[in-house]
């Protein structure tokens, strides 16, 4: 009876991804030192284990292409050929047309519909083994990785003939994406930890069933015994209780790490083959790319693993089609021909940073800022306003892409947005971008180290309890009701030496009024001011005014239904010691609802009267906190002005000189270039010698103050005591 | 005397009758659990209803529309709770604490839906379920299965997996 080989397949493949791992890592070594015979005998070992195992299947392509590849890694073991790099890539593609053969089979799982050998890549193989490399090693392979699509896998045994150049338009399939898996390794050490820990909680629930018994027996016990010494017992069986219950919570917590690290997986999963992922696409568009890989080994939940292959494979395209440079135009830009692209992971606290880093031409902020303006995201006059990171941030805009050409690779509009989103909403993460124009650009994921277990602060709000995720609260604090601020309509409050706006939680929730009040509710700590939670997305803050702090700790998070993910509201769950369900607030969400409602602010007739006049003033507004800045805009705008933003003393000065300004308004303590020096730089310039400029700041010193006016200040208003009509009343004295 | 007179063909027709009975009772039935909503009463297939959960708290969920009524812990996962009172164009129930909760599942999604309470679960002959008359209002008519008479009350058989299609299809 014939044998069946298809019990043997999934081993089969667990074992050649293995040695397509170490073929891979091999090439790379011998890229770098070709002269390394012991990494030459290594990966020539791993060629002929795949050969041996795959023939014993009968897994005749496979057999073919590693049989190939073992005969020119024999070459070079042997000193009969030399390394080149035209060989190397030869090399690189034998192993990923058996990596390519290896995943269908995975899918499949049958090795008689294995597609056919690539006859092309046999016969050069065959021939660099003689010591010729043929002319079709230059064509790069539509190598698809894909796994979910493999039959496509079939493409790539005959590409087309075509030039590179034509290829960055129409390659026809450069699907990339980083592997992931379905099954986890687990030491057997840490699974008998396990199951030792799963012993103790059985023994630990056997001890509350004695708790049980003792409690009943106190509760039927009929003699004669005095109230006090009723009591006593009572008391002595509620600290027994206790060292239960602490005992229990200690064990359970362990379990739960224990469990979760189970689940942890190191990044290598999705970090190790990006090196390939950026040599194919770097191939298909004609760029010579180097990948740097660093902090493989820091692991994070798997949850998190399988959803960050697509946001970094993107990452990655947009950095070798948009990021880097040709070679010609790196070398007339004084860099080294080739590019590099490092890919990194840290950890950072509670968070894990990786970070998708280029060394290219860097975003051409003035490109996005006209692209933005035309495709009509933002309006001409933010076009003006915007400060460079705002205008950078445009590109996670969905249906926002720079590439002046489509390419298949990135520049089909959907990408950045979608990387966004998944780090966002599905990861509860944030993405930053840096950008230096010509030096490069890093794109920066923070992310949490799993989704399971969180600390939530949970707060309460119409007797009802909610929760925040901590990595999104900046701080809690209580504000007196008087230090609360009116600015047009809304409410802000200084929170050192910034503006925050402050929204009832329970109007931004539209939250119902709980009908049976709670015992915690009635705390009475409302007499004591206003309590707020200080929420921070980036350089964003909103501030939340709650009725009450409830608890704060490490808690599990439970994902909604699948028809409810779609709230974006709510990121997930947690039960509470008294078995309530609370909903986690998604504090991004909660700043995009806090942001519209703020774009609804009735404007003044002020505001329209001067519209209408065509006699709006021109403002520049410097300030570093994006906070402030909005806010003293939103004043100003609501009464009528037009109001141009800068994030620093620097920046105010370069959108001084570029633009004429009717009034300029600036903070003091700002990076780079403090508020006192610009008012003096300006005071220097030509057409900024009588403009009226005014100083708001927190610092209230009369020495402060003086020294404003002694640099050329025409005002000098101490935010705390700052209200609206004292800012508008100013600049109207000052304009005139 | 009288049994005398019974000729063997009576005695054979009366076999027949009886036998016919045993046929009639194998004509397909089917399981309907039958609920009540502000005095009407309206079923679901049973198959389509997993348990049935009753005194459970609701918690409210922040965003949802206002035909979602909040989430119920159902032994650790989470399940969320449908009010059919706006989609049967009902007045909303005052005193929800008496209510009953379905946990069904259908059209790939699974929820509670909050009823008034549960009558019966009952097998009923297919064909004593007509077809919903050709005079139901509009908003009911791509959601009523069936009607019937239970208990000398009209019921309306829904169709579960046509809420829920409708339901996850409007959410978004």
């Amino acid at each position: 009876m014939a044998l069946d080989l298809k019990k043997f397949i999934s081993r089969f493949v667990e074992e050649a991804r293995e040695h397509i791992k170490r073929l891979g890592e091999g090439l790379d070594a011998m890229s770098r030192d070709s002269e390394d015979r012991e990494n030459i005998n290594a990966i020539f070992r791993s060629a002929h284990t795949i050969k041996g195992s795959s023939r014993m299947l009968k897994l005749s392509s496979i057999t073919e292409t590693a049989h190939k590849l073992e005969d020119v890694l024999g070459a070079l073991r042997d000193g009969s050929l030399h390394y080149r790099p035209e060989l190397g890539n030869l090399l690189y593609r034998g192993v990923d047309a058996i990596a390519v053969l290896v995943e269908y089979l995975a899918k499949s799982g049958d090795g008689a519909t294995l597609p056919a050998v690539d006859e092309a890549l046999c016969a050069s193989l065959a021939q660099a083994a003689t010591g010729e490399v043929s002319a079709a090693v230059a064509r790069p392979s539509g190598i698809d990785l894909a796994t979910d699509d493999a039959p496509l896998a079939v493409e790539s045994t005959s590409p087309p003939a075509v030039t590179p150049s034509t290829l960055a338009v129409t390659s026809p399939s450069v699907k990339a994406k980083l592997n992931t898996a379905d099954t986890v390794r687990v030491r057997l050490a840490k699974l008998d930890e396990l199951i030792k820990l799963m012993g103790e909680v059985v023994s630990s629930h056997a001890t509350l069933r004695q708790r049980l018994h003792d409690i009943r027996l106190i509760e039927y016990d009929d003699s004669p015994e005095s109230w006090e010494q009723h009591r006593a017992r009572l008391h002595h069986f509620g600290l027994t209780l206790r060292d239960d219950v602490q005992g229990q919570e200690l064990l359970m917590n362990e379990l739960h790490d224990k469990a979760l690290i189970m689940r942890m997986l190191p990044l290598a999963m999705v970090f190790d083959s990006a090196g390939r992922v950026v040599r194919d696409l770097a191939h298909s568009v004609g760029k010579e790319v180097e990948c740097v890989v660093i902090g493989a080994e820091i692991e994070l939940d798997r949850q998190m693993i399988d959803k960050l292959s697509d946001p970094i494979v993107h990452l990655l395209r947009n950095a070798i089609d948009h990021g880097l440079e040709t070679s010609a135009a790196r070398l007339a830009a004084g860099k080294s021909p080739q590019g590099h692209i490092t890919l990194s992971a840290r950890q950072d606290g509670g968070w894990v940073v990786i970070e998708v880093a280029d060394d290219g031409a860097g975003v051409p902020v003035e490109a996005v800022r006209e692209k933005a303006l035309r495709k009509g995201f933002i309006s001409a006059e933010q076009a003006t306003s915007l400060s460079d990171q705002e205008v950078v941030d445009l590109i996670f805009r969905p249906g926002f892409s720079t590439s002046a050409i489509i390419t298949d690779i990135s520049g089909r509009g959907v990408g950045m947005d979608v990387v966004k989103q998944s780090i966002v909403d599905d990861l509860q993460g944030e993405v930053t971008v840096e950008t230096r124009l010509g030096a490069g650009t890093t794109f920066a994921l923070r992310l949490p180290l799993s989704l399971a277990v969180m600390r939530v602060l949970l707060v309460e709000v119409n007797g009802l309890p909610f929760g925040f995720t901590a990595q999104y609260v900046d701080e809690l604090i209580r504000v007196p009701h008087e230090e609360m601020l009116t600015i047009v309509e809304r409410n802000a409050v200084i929170i050192r030496n910034e503006f925050v706006p402050v929204v009832a939680l329970a109007d931004l929730l539209h939250a119902p009024k709980r009908l049976v009040k709670t015992s915690r509710s009635q705390t009475g700590t409302f007499d004591h001011g206003m309590l707020l939670v200080v929420v921070r997305v980036r350089n964003e803050k909103l501030a939340l005014a709650v009725d009450d702090l409830l608890d704060e700790r490490d808690m599990v998070i439970k994902p909604l239904p699948e028809h409810m993910r779609r709230l974006t509201m709510v990121s997930g769950m947690v039960i509470t010691g008294r078995n309530e369900l609370v909903s986690v607030l998604h504090a991004p969400v909660l700043l995009e609802l806090a942001r519209k409602a703020r774009g609804q602010t009735s404007r003044t007739e002020a505001a329209d009267h001067a519209e209408a006049q065509g006699t709006a003033y021109k403002i520049l507004v410097v300030d570093d906190s994006l906070n402030t800045r909005e806010i003293e805009k939103d004043v100003l705008e609501a009464w009528g002005y037009h109001v141009t933003l800068a994030e620093d003393g620097m920046d105010g000065l370069q959108r001084a000189r570029a633009g004429t300004f009717d009034a300029i308004l600036t903070d003091v303590e700002m990076p780079n270039m403090d508020g006192f020096t610009l008012t003096s730089m300006l005071r220097q310039e030509e057409k900024y010698r009588d403009t009226p400029i005014v100083i708001i700041t927190s610092r209230e010193k009369e020495e402060d103050k003086r020294h404003g006016i002694q640099v050329g200040a025409d005002a000098y208003i101490v935010k705390g005591d700052f209200e609206q009509n004292s800012l508008v009343d100013t600049l109207r004295s000052l304009l005139g | 005397m009288n049994q005398q007179e019974i000729t063997l063909d009576q005695l054979l027709s009366q076999r027949r009758e009886a036998n016919r009975e045993i046929v009639n009772v194998e004509e397909p039935t089917r399981k309907l659990v039958v609920f009540e909503l502000q005095g009407d009463w309206f079923a679901f297939q049973g198959e389509k209803i997993r348990e049935i959960l009753s005194h459970v708290d609701v918690f409210f969920v922040p965003g949802c529309p206002t035909s979602l009524e909040g989430v119920i812990n159902v032994r650790g996962d989470i399940e969320s709770v449908i009010s059919l009172h706006e989609l049967l164009q009902l007045p909303e129930s005052v005193d929800i604490s008496s209510s009953s909760y379905l946990l069904g599942s259908g059209a790939g999604m699974s929820s509670t839906i909050r009823v008034d309470k549960v009558v019966d679960v009952v097998d009923v002959l297919l064909s004593n379920i007509h077809k919903p008359p050709t005079t139901l209002p509009e908003h009911l008519r791509a959601i009523v299965s069936g009607v019937l008479q239970f208990k000398e009350k009209t019921v309306t058989a829904l169709d579960l997996d046509r809420i829920f299609a409708d339901y996850s299809n409007g959410l978004g």
